[in-house]
């Protein structure tokens, strides 16, 4: 019980935060490139609710397109992730035998190398804008998901209806995906939730380390690497908002994915 | 079978340092501006024709990809990692000096990392309902919600900015002796910011496991009989122990991905920020070498937690026996 | 030897044990009889004081001088450590699969009553010997033993420790017929040796040949109490009946 009202809380929040970052056309109270230089490092307070940058952009507005932009990259790369990760896992653990050996040796492997290097070897060649980052956060976040698709579907190829669609004759495709991935989908969930929580990671991580999206774009990240200066100059402000809100999606991401598992767990026992 | 294993481990790790050098080469080789000349360490115009014809050579550079795959391989593999090409020195030297900083800033962490980690569970977990027990699972999760280097820039601001106790960039102070006290004063807020995003992690696997196996059977049966507390909880944390190591091996990768950031923000003088600027210019060779090593000490740390699993779980050790 | 009053057991609300009360004469072999369900294992718990949390007891359980349902943590323990033994019924379970065998029969054995590893290496080697086990099991680990082998090794430390009262708890039902036949002679032995013994069972089986005393329980409550061959002859609840009939 206390579970499912966690889990009502903690989607609400992040309900609120995605509708706000979706909708920021329309709720942001300045074009995000509007500089006022009468009004740099203006406080929070009256005509900029959160105040303004080092250039006089008003913070509030920039935040709103900073969340959809660190969103759409965080969920489109984990959308990616997921066809790759449905793809390799579900291969290996349906055709099995050699194949899976060496499949998963590969994966195993790639699992060891810290995928931040990678997604940085990746960045230096792509000169990465907002798509660039999008594919090189997807094509480094797979691996989790195709071990999980792989442990399932091989827990679920024994199962008796699937050897009886076998039986009928029902092509492979439609057991893989009738079958195999539906009953996969509430683990593969968990695991995509999480996902979304490392890739808005490693976005604003990037960002900040100023080899992620182009800075003229705002993304939460780019705006905490502006902020690091404003900071010293005592312009809290500038980083505390994009920070709070990293930190309110990423633990709402969090503790919903802790829901699920835990939702996951009772049924499982059942 | 205690050699079979340690020689498939091996393999793993082989296979991983093989895994990497191929994505790098081949990454760095379809980038824009990664020709030839990047070997040269910038030198271009001042290299002699001899000398590039000498580079050319070792490098296979007017062979095919694969063949250049293979030459450079060699060369890696006996440590001449070509020169970096925005500072013109060798990339091996460059890499040796930043190592020491890395190892220290890694080994740091992941010591206070362990040593926290194993009193916070064992203490939550060994204690279920306490204060302890129910607040670290809250600030396990929050504390891997906050991206690290908003902590260490929070951190920046109270403690050299406010406070000024201590510095808040680099490796050694311009004006101090550069000696050891010179050094922990730097090391201590980056690896403090490591530990406080990471501890909470480890420990809420160690918390989960103890008290998992403070319910098993054999608990039970063993206070039935009244054997000593002691013992018993000696018992239970050899066997919580398995998926803490387990869990550690897991994110080892990841958490030194995560040393990479801190590195940068701190200005730490170690091979995470020198990755990073070596994207920023474009240097090639340096980040080829800089991905390897790093690649290397991973996979060095996970065959030491292997070992370690190998000496703590009999199932692992005794299966290898039968099989 | 000891004594239950009025025992109730409630776990979360539900009455599991009501109003018990039996005795477990010294020197005896007593059989617990009942279902699973019955309420058999719950008593248990209350006499060792290991019943899960939830649960409410009312009653008493002398044992010697002392109440156990009121006895301090300390108490209880001295009591489970220096006069009791219990067996269950998981053997597989019972010992910790990440320790070696030799460490765990010591802390079950020896060093319950103090006595140095040398000694108990010797002694214990002794006793496996008696019961058919070789002595490298002690430098083995819990999984690489069968379910009998680990049953045989916790009367071992029985036989180590000789307690004033051995509790088991369906020791037998996870055994196959021949291990389960020759366990019960191992209890027969220990009780010669001057140990009460109380078996907790569903299997009249297993009672018949072996035990002197007999409980009967169905449902939480005891219906019938007595000698085995007065119960086995005069039965008087319809619920010890249909059990003795459907025996044969």
């Amino acid at each position: 019980m206390k579970t499912r009202k966690n889990l009502v809380f903690w989607c609400s929040l992040l309900g609120l935060t995605l509708v706000l970052t979706l909708f920021s056309d329309v709720l942001a109270t300045h074009p995000v490139n509007e500089m006022d230089l009468d009004a740099v490092y203006a406080p929070p307070g009256e005509g900029h609710l959160l105040g303004t940058d080092h250039l006089g952009r008003d913070v509030f507005s920039r935040l709103l397109q900073g969340g959809k932009v660190t969103l759409t990259v965080a969920g489109l790369s984990v959308a990616l992730s997921f066809a790759i990760g449905v793809i390799y896992g579900g291969i290996s653990g349906y055709v099995g035998g050699w194949t899976d050996s060496v499949m998963m040796r590969i994966l195993e492997a790639l699992i060891s190398i810290p995928s931040l290097i990678f997604v940085l070897a990746f960045q230096a060649i792509m000169q990465g804008g907002m798509w660039g980052m999008t594919v090189i956060i997807g094509m480094t976040g797979w691996f989790t998901t195709a071990r999980i698709v792989r442990s399932e579907f091989i827990r679920l190829k024994d199962a008796e209806y699937v050897k009886m669609a076998k039986m009928f004759g029902t092509p492979a495709w439609k057991i893989i995906t009738g079958h195999l991935l539906r009953n996969s989908m509430a683990p593969l969930f968990v695991v995509t939730i999480y996902n979304l929580a490392g890739a808005v990671f490693i976005e604003v991580s990037l960002s900040f380390l100023g080899i992620g999206i182009p800075p003229s774009v705002p993304s939460w990240g780019n705006m905490l690497y502006n902020a690091q200066n404003d900071i010293l100059i005592g312009a809290w402000w500038i980083g505390l908002f994009p920070g709070m809100l990293i930190f309110l999606t990423i633990l709402s991401i969090n503790f919903i994915g802790e829901a699920m598992k835990d939702s996951g767990r009772g049924r499982f026992h059942a | 079978m205690t050699v079979k294993w340690v020689g498939k481990r091996m393999m793993l790790g082989i296979l991983v340092l093989f895994i990497v050098s191929f994505l790098s080469f081949f990454i760095m080789h379809a980038g824009p501006g990664s020709s030839a000349t990047a070997y040269y360490g910038g030198n271009a115009q001042t290299l002699t024709a001899a000398e590039k014809e000498r580079i050319s050579k070792a490098f296979a550079l007017d062979r095919p990809m694969i063949v250049q795959y293979g030459a450079w391989l060699k060369e890696t593999v006996t440590g001449n990692l070509g020169m970096s090409a925005s500072v013109g020195r060798p990339v091996a030297t460059i890499l040796s000096e930043r190592l020491p900083n890395t190892l220290l800033l890694f080994g740091t962490s992941m010591l206070f990392i362990i040593l926290g980690s194993i009193w916070l569970g064992m203490a939550a977990g060994m204690k279920p309902g306490s204060l302890l027990d129910r607040g670290l699972s809250t600030f396990s999760i929050a504390s891997s919600s906050i991206p690290a280097f908003w902590v260490g820039i929070l951190f920046i601001y109270v403690f050299a900015v406010t406070l000024g106790v201590l510095p808040s960039s680099g490796t050694r102070s311009l004006s101090g002796d550069g000696g050891f006290v010179d050094k922990i004063k730097h090391l201590i807020m980056p690896a403090s910011v490591v530990v406080l995003t990471h501890v909470g992690l480890y420990a809420r696997i160690l918390q989960d496991s103890v008290k998992s196996e403070m319910r098993s059977y054999y608990v039970m049966v063993a206070r039935a009989n009244g054997v000593e507390e002691l013992e018993i909880r000696r018992g239970v944390l050899c066997k919580a122990f398995i998926p803490y190591l387990n869990y550690l091996g897991i994110t080892i990768p990841s958490f030194f991905g995560g040393s990479v950031i801190v590195e940068s923000l701190f200005s730490w003088a170690g091979l995470g920020q020198l990755l990073v600027k070596s994207v920023m210019v474009k240097d090639y060779p340096l980040l080829m070498g800089g991905i390897m090593l790093t690649g290397l000490i991973v996979v060095i740390t996970l065959f030491v937690i292997d070992v370690l699993m190998y000496i703590l779980d009999p199932k692992l050790r005794r299966g290898e026996l039968s099989g | 030897m000891l004594e239950v009053k009025e025992l109730t057991i409630v776990v979360n609300g539900a009455t599991v044990v009501n109003r018990s009360s039996f005795f477990i004469p010294n020197g005896k072999i007593t059989a617990m009889i009942g279902e699973s369900g019955s309420g058999k294992s719950m008593t248990v718990a209350a006499l060792l004081k290991i019943l899960p949390a939830g649960a409410n007891t009312s009653g008493e359980i002398r044992y010697k001088s002392a109440n156990l349902l009121e006895a301090t943590k300390e108490e209880v323990t001295a009591i489970r450590k220096n006069e009791f033994f219990t067996i269950f019924q998981d053997a597989m379970n019972s010992f910790n699969p990440s320790i070696k065998m030799d460490r765990q029969l010591y802390a079950f054995s020896a060093g319950r009553i103090g006595e140095d590893h040398t000694t108990y290496r010797k002694k214990m080697k002794d006793i496996l010997g008696k019961l058919g086990l070789s002595a490298d099991i002690l430098d083995r680990y819990p999984f690489e033993l069968s379910g009998g082998m680990l049953q045989r090794c916790m009367i071992a430390c029985a036989l180590y420790v000789k307690p004033a009262l051995l509790i088991a708890d369906e020791p037998t039902s996870a055994l196959d017929k021949v291990v389960q036949k020759e366990f019960l002679k191992w209890l027969r032995l220990l009780n010669e040796n001057g140990t009460t013994v109380l078996l907790i069972t569903h299997d009249l089986d297993v009672v018949t040949g072996l035990a002197d005393e007999m409980i009967v329980m169905q449902k939480g409550e005891i219906v019938e109490t007595g000698t085995v061959s007065e119960i086995f002859s005069r039965p008087t609840h319809d619920y010890t009946k249909r059990l003795l009939d459907s025996r044969f």
